[in-house]
């Protein structure tokens, strides 16, 4: 049994007592035992067992790799991460012997020191025999013992250094009180001792072995803001009880930052700061970063919080760079070319194109970025099949595999973001989207929020491309840019966010989303034009809400107001300005992304068929079945520039 | 001091003892007088310093390797240049104590000469300690460069120490089964020390239970170099070795088969589990140096002698032009290939800039068949190897990816890091031939490899595997890779194609070989000066180019720079001019007419 004491009540109580019990803790703790056996004694008479006193809470902690001969005997407090445990060895603590000869028992003798003196003699006066005593395992004593390995933590090891180890000496309660892997605090006494070569040399090797008396052990990883869980929106259940002071002073610094006005352009600002220009794209990336919320139905329904994104743009506007840096940022961001990716395998093949003789790596990404960004580069060049996978991830964010007649469904709740060039290499801009890369609409309707990146000649740009280059071969001070939040900090702020901060819609909120939703769709009801044009479908509203509630996150508010709705409309806006306007018309149309034909053109098209019916009609009526197709497109071929597809199918139905 | 006492190679010892008398003399006055030495030191280090490097010492100190190790005498002084391959934290010594009225000090050895008595006065230091290994893919020349007075055959001789290698290993399991049988004697069984060590890392580690057999000093898989050293450093922060550091350590070595013994039937089983990670290295194969001097090694370190001259550009221009000629030759009269090839021997890593590097310049020559690997790539590989102090080259097939072990990884088991391919020196230089990839599946292990290449290519940096996370260790090693087409597996800076007209056998003479390697490490070390006025035309000109050419992005011209830069460097010049810049622009303008 033991009682806590946490080492600062010791001092607010006594400071010199505090620092005695430091200095000499083998002689302050026996004492204070003695004191909390005392008053256990008077509290319950009929207590028995043996209690122990274990201080907490140091008010300094050392690190692993500064512990140094001075320590020695003293308490010291350490924070590692248990690479090893040893099993549970258990300890002799009282021994008893059997005299051989007449079965007597001895007394319990007590081991001292590792050492169990063994009664040469039999103690019974009948007996005597010598050399006769043996010990009874079943009736010792024994305590738990344990040895574990603590390493020091990442982020304590300097640059170009390996992590130093010590080893940690557990007694009763807490043995198997941490496992290899854990982040704990350790207080307990430094010890060393001397390695004697054996017991008949009589020299001792100069070399002391060092281990820590653990005296209390405690968990920390629970609190820490680390990467690995950093997307892991499922464990809620973090107790915030065991955060401990410098975890506090990280969050209390994030939070500020949080309260800043401009929190929002800092943000966007540190996203890959030495890329330019394309703000509104960066707030987008943003947003996939922060992510919606994942919803689950009672009905089992699910609604995705991540947001997909797809970026087109001409080669050499650092669309890739963009992909690498996302990469960087996303705990579990996987960075895979579209050509040749699997999307599933979870080995890779290597391919080689039987032309050039260049070696391609396929690798499956998706599974392996769950609760991660699955960054791809190369979109377009990747294979219909692997695409075809996209389908589910993207809306279900599950892959289902099926391989030896198992069909497995592994969980892929990833966020895509890709980027693809534009078929022709260069953007067309009298096409459409569609026609400009050649991906099904089907999934381009999956995508939140699809972003242009046209190259612009633009001198000024240029310009700033070139310096920034020149600045970082000659070394120029000039780098340092204000008012932008480093890598790390930017990583603990989006993984604080997005483990902690789940916002909820507000009623003025989910307002101006429906009005602005309606708004949206009216649009398209000009009042020139006979048929409607869809400007807005469901699948918006869902990427409003997502982008709204990322938005939140952003200023780690747990309501989404008003002001994210707006910025979230205007968001989606700019990205479908550029990627769904109709060229012929030069109004925004939905239906050209999801079904890859313009609303204006489907009425062309809807023209032409009632033509072509009426055409078959009337031949029929002429000059009965049998008919050539070439016939049938002939006079209408010169009129419209169609694909012949669409015309042949057409007189069948 | 006045001619040495003592024979400070045979009898270091003796010498630091005796300066520790002076000096505790000295300090008698105090009540404790050799608490001031505690981390410090009292003058031995200087009377060794300035007998090596100043009275040429240095040259009297024989080299250990691993042909004289056995030979050479314990207790004396040697040299040892290898590696910082590990790590092992520090060892607390009793470093001086109290014999009746004096004190003696256990400083720079492992055992004390006199005996020590039980209870007695003592103070408690520390060391730091460090496992080197011979550099990875060290080349000959290196070790001709510093002959120690009794050379020996440097050449590795490979199986006798794999032969011995074996037989300790049976050693190992010899020992380990008779402390079993003196377990089962003792009160406690010993049974319970072997199930701990698996039970808790079981499943993750099945694999590494097979390496560690070969865990034992000499893990190393570049043939020949099975052998390591246990440095121990006294007197300095850790911080200042770097893993992967390269250095000349001068100190005693010490060998005492004793301290290998392992201590059964000691009354203590528990702390056989805090077991000391030396204990897996035998001093029998991993000789202990106590280092009384220390400095690292640049590769200029490795030129047989210092030329003292000036690199003034006149003369290095002279060098450059037969080292490129050679090159030249070597790659069949392929001119545009020789000048990229020189560009990238000559690149090193300069500044980190949050994930830019700037300053690498890996190359990829494509063009190359088996059969063109087998002539041109040879011969490359040869002259690299005569050039370059550390490199190594790498056939690049399923097979390697999915067997090699690329990234170094802490065995925690044994709390010692296991190497890896990619454990590797500042400025290696690593070839890749991947003439010899074939389509085939990649195994997990394959797609971990690749991905650290690819991590290597891009960012120069390796991760290093700790088990319960993984650590970004930075590296600056060049990267050539010889390869078909465009290898996109080891995607490189530049791609050259490679167009060989003839196949000569070229031979280069000592002589040139040497001003080369000379040339290389100069250029590579030359400072490099800004000046202002040009930014501004070749930003004019970046702009121009751009406007030309809209593919180009960001990294075609920080490569642009990076090579006008070098071939700055390559004439000797400090900072880059004009001139420099339009050659870089106009080998770049003949690359791109070759990629079409």
């Amino acid at each position: 049994e033991s009682l806590d004491v946490d080492a600062h009540d010791v001092f607010d109580h006594d400071p010199d007592l505090y620092g005695k019990m430091v200095r000499y803790p083998l002689e302050v703790l026996a004492i204070f035992d003695i004191v909390l056996m005392d008053l256990v004694a008077r509290m319950e008479p009929l207590f028995e067992k043996h209690i122990q006193t274990r201080i907490y809470n140091l008010k300094s902690s050392i690190c692993l790799r500064n512990l140094n001969p001075s320590d020695i005997e003293k308490m010291v407090s350490i924070k590692g991460m248990i690479i090893r445990c040893s099993s549970v060895i258990p300890e002799l603590k009282e021994a008893v012997f059997r005299c051989l000869v007449c079965g007597f028992y001895s007394e319990p003798v007590m081991v001292d020191r590792g050492r169990v003196t063994e009664p040469h003699i039999c103690q019974k006066e009948q007996c005597k025999a010598s050399n006769s005593m043996t010990l009874v395992h079943n009736r010792c004593r024994f305590a738990d013992k344990q040895i574990i390995k603590l390493q020091e933590t990442p982020d304590e090891i300097p640059e170009g250094g390996t992590p130093h180890t010590v080893s940690v000496l557990m007694h009763d309660k807490l043995v198997d009180a941490g496992k290899p892997g854990d982040r704990v605090e350790i207080t307990g006494i430094y010890r060393a001792m001397s390695i004697r070569i054996g017991p008949s040399q009589r020299t001792v090797k100069s070399i002391f072995k060092t281990y820590i008396d653990c005296l209390h052990i405690k968990k920390t990883d629970k609190s820490r803001l680390h990467i690995e869980d950093s997307m892991d929106t499922d464990n809620t259940n973090a107790s915030k009880s065991s955060e401990d002071g410098h975890v506090t002073d990280k969050i209390d610094k994030l939070k500020e930052l949080s309260k800043l006005p401009d929190i929002y352009d800092r943000l966007t600002r540190s996203l890959a700061p030495n890329i330019w220009e394309l703000d509104d794209v960066k707030r987008g990336l943003l947003c996939q970063l922060f992510g919606g919320n994942a919803l689950r139905l009672p009905s089992g329904a699910n609604f995705r919080g991540d947001i997909n994104i797809l970026l087109v743009g001409d080669p050499g506007t650092s669309k890739s760079q963009l992909l690498q840096y996302m990469h960087k940022l996303s705990p579990r961001g996987i960075y895979t070319s579209g050509r040749g990716s699997s999307a599933v395998g979870l080995t890779a093949y290597v391919a080689k194109d039987p032309e050039t003789g260049e070696t391609v790596l396929e690798s499956g990404a998706l599974v392996l970025s769950d609760k991660g960004v699955c960054c791809i580069d190369e979109f377009d060049k990747m294979s219909d099949n692997a695409r075809s996978m996209l389908h589910e991830v993207m809306e279900q964010q599950t892959v289902s595999i099926a391989k030896a007649g198992i069909i497995a469904s592994l969980n892929a709740r990833t966020s895509v973001l890709a980027c693809a060039n534009p078929s022709e290499s260069r953007y067309n801009p009298r096409l459409s989207v569609i026609d400009n890369i050649h991906l099904p609409p089907t999934l381009l309707s999956r995508f939140d929020l699809i972003y242009l990146i046209l190259d612009k000649a633009d001198e000024q740009t240029d310009r700033r491309l070139a310096k920034h280059i020149v600045s970082l071969h000659f070394e120029n001070p000039e780098v340092v840019e204000h008012q932008v939040l480093d890598l790390s900090t930017l990583v603990a702020y989006i993984s604080y966010s997005r483990k902690y901060i789940h916002p909820k819609l507000s009623d003025e909120a989910a307002e101006e989303l429906t009005r602005g939703y309606v708004a949206m769709r009216q649009r398209g009801n000009n009042p020139g034009s006979r048929k409607k044009v869809i400007t807005a479908t469901a699948r918006q509203i869902e990427s409003l809400i997502r982008l709204s509630e990322a938005l939140a996150r952003m200023r780690f508010s747990e309501v989404v107001g008003v002001r994210d709705v707006t910025e979230a409309f205007r968001l989606l806006e700019v990205a479908m300005q550029q990627s769904a306007t109709d060229h012929a018309t030069g109004t925004i149309d939905m239906d050209l992304i999801m079904t890859g034909v313009s609303s204006s053109e489907r009425q062309r098209r809807d023209n032409l068929v009632a033509a072509i019916r009426d055409l078959v009609m009337e031949k029929m009526q002429l000059a009965g079945p049998s008919m050539r197709m070439a016939e049938v497109k002939k006079p209408y071929l010169s009129v419209h520039v169609v694909c012949p597809d669409t015309i042949a199918i057409c007189p069948l139905s | 001091m006045v001619g040495p006492q003592y024979d400070l190679v045979g009898n270091p010892l003796g010498a630091v003892r005796a300066t520790f008398e002076r000096a505790a003399a000295a300090e008698s006055g105090g009540r404790d007088p050799v608490a001031a030495f505690r981390s410090k030191d009292w003058g031995a280090s200087e009377v060794f310093r300035s007998f090596l490097f100043e009275q040429g010492g240095l040259d009297k100190v024989p080299l250990l390797d691993a042909s004289n190790l056995g030979l050479i005498k314990p207790n004396t002084l040697v040299r040892f240049r290898g590696m910082v391959q590990d790590m092992l934290g520090n060892e607390f010594y009793a470093g001086a104590f109290k014999d009746g009225s004096t004190w003696r000090t256990n400083k720079f050895t492992d055992f004390s000469p006199f005996a020590m008595p039980h209870p007695c006065d003592s103070h408690l230091w520390e060391r730091h300690l460090f496992h080197c290994v011979p550099v990875p893919g060290q080349n000959s020349w290196t070790l001709e460069s510093s002959p120690g007075p009794d050379l020996r055959q440097m050449a590795n001789c490979l199986t006798p120490e794999q032969r011995e290698k074996r037989k300790r290993d049976g050693d190992d399991d010899a020992m380990d089964v008779s402390e079993n049988g003196n377990g089962g004697s003792s009160s406690c069984s010993k049974k319970p020390k072997e199930d701990d060590v698996q039970i808790p890392s079981s499943s993750a580690e099945m694999p590494a239970s097979e390496n560690v057999p070969q865990m034992n000093g000499n893990d190393h898989h570049i043939p020949g170099s099975s052998f390591s050293c246990l440095v121990k450093i006294y007197d300095m922060p850790e911080s200042q070795v770097k893993l992967n550091d390269v250095a000349e350590f001068i100190g005693v070595y010490t060998f005492d088969p004793e301290l290998a013994a392992p201590n059964d039937n000691s009354d203590d089983i528990m702390f056989d589990l805090i077991e000391d990670v030396t204990a897996q290295l035998p001093p029998s194969k991993v000789p202990r140096l106590h280092c009384l001097v220390w400095r690292k090694l640049s590769s200029v370190d490795f030129l047989a002698k210092h030329p003292a001259v000036e690199p003034l550009p006149s003369l290095l221009k002279g060098i450059r032009q037969s080292l490129l000629s050679h090159l030249t030759l070597v790659l069949g009269k392929d001119d545009l290939a020789a000048n990229c090839l020189l560009l990238h021997l000559l690149s090193r890593l300069r500044t980190r800039v949050d994930v830019v590097t700037v300053g690498r310049l890996s190359l990829n020559f494509t063009g190359f068949n088996r059969e063109s690997v087998s002539i041109f790539g040879k011969q490359l590989n040869t002259l690299i190897q005569g050039l370059m102090p550390y490199s190594q080259a790498i056939p690049l097939s399923i097979e390697y990816l999915n067997t090699a072990t690329l990234q170094p990884r802490k065995d925690n088991k044994s709390g010692r890091l296991v190497t890896g391919v990619l454990q590797l020196p500042q400025g290696a230089h690593l070839t890749f031939d991947e003439t010899l990839l074939q389509s085939g599946s990649l195994a997990s292990k394959g797609v971990e490899n690749t991905v650290l290449l690819k991590n290597l290519m891009e960012s120069q940096m390796v991760e290093y595997d700790f088990e319960y996370y993984k650590l970004e260790m930075a590296t600056d090693v060049q990267l050539l890779t010889l390869s078909e087409g465009k290898s996109n597996i080891l995607p490189s800076d530049l791609v050259v194609p490679f167009r060989a007209s003839t196949v000569s056998a070229v031979n280069a003479t000592s002589e040139e070989l040497e001003s080369w390697r000379w040339y290389l490490a100069t250029v590579r070390s030359l400072p490099q000066s800004s000046e202002p006025e040009i930014y501004q035309t070749i930003q004019d000109e970046m702009v121009s180019a751009m406007r030309n050419d809209r593919s180009l992005g960001c990294t075609e011209l920080s490569r642009w720079l990076t090579m006008a830069q070098i071939t700055a460097s390559s004439f000797g010049e400090k900072s880059l001019s004009l001139e420099h810049w339009q050659m870089a622009k106009e080998l770049e303008r003949l690359r791109k007419e070759r990629m079409q």
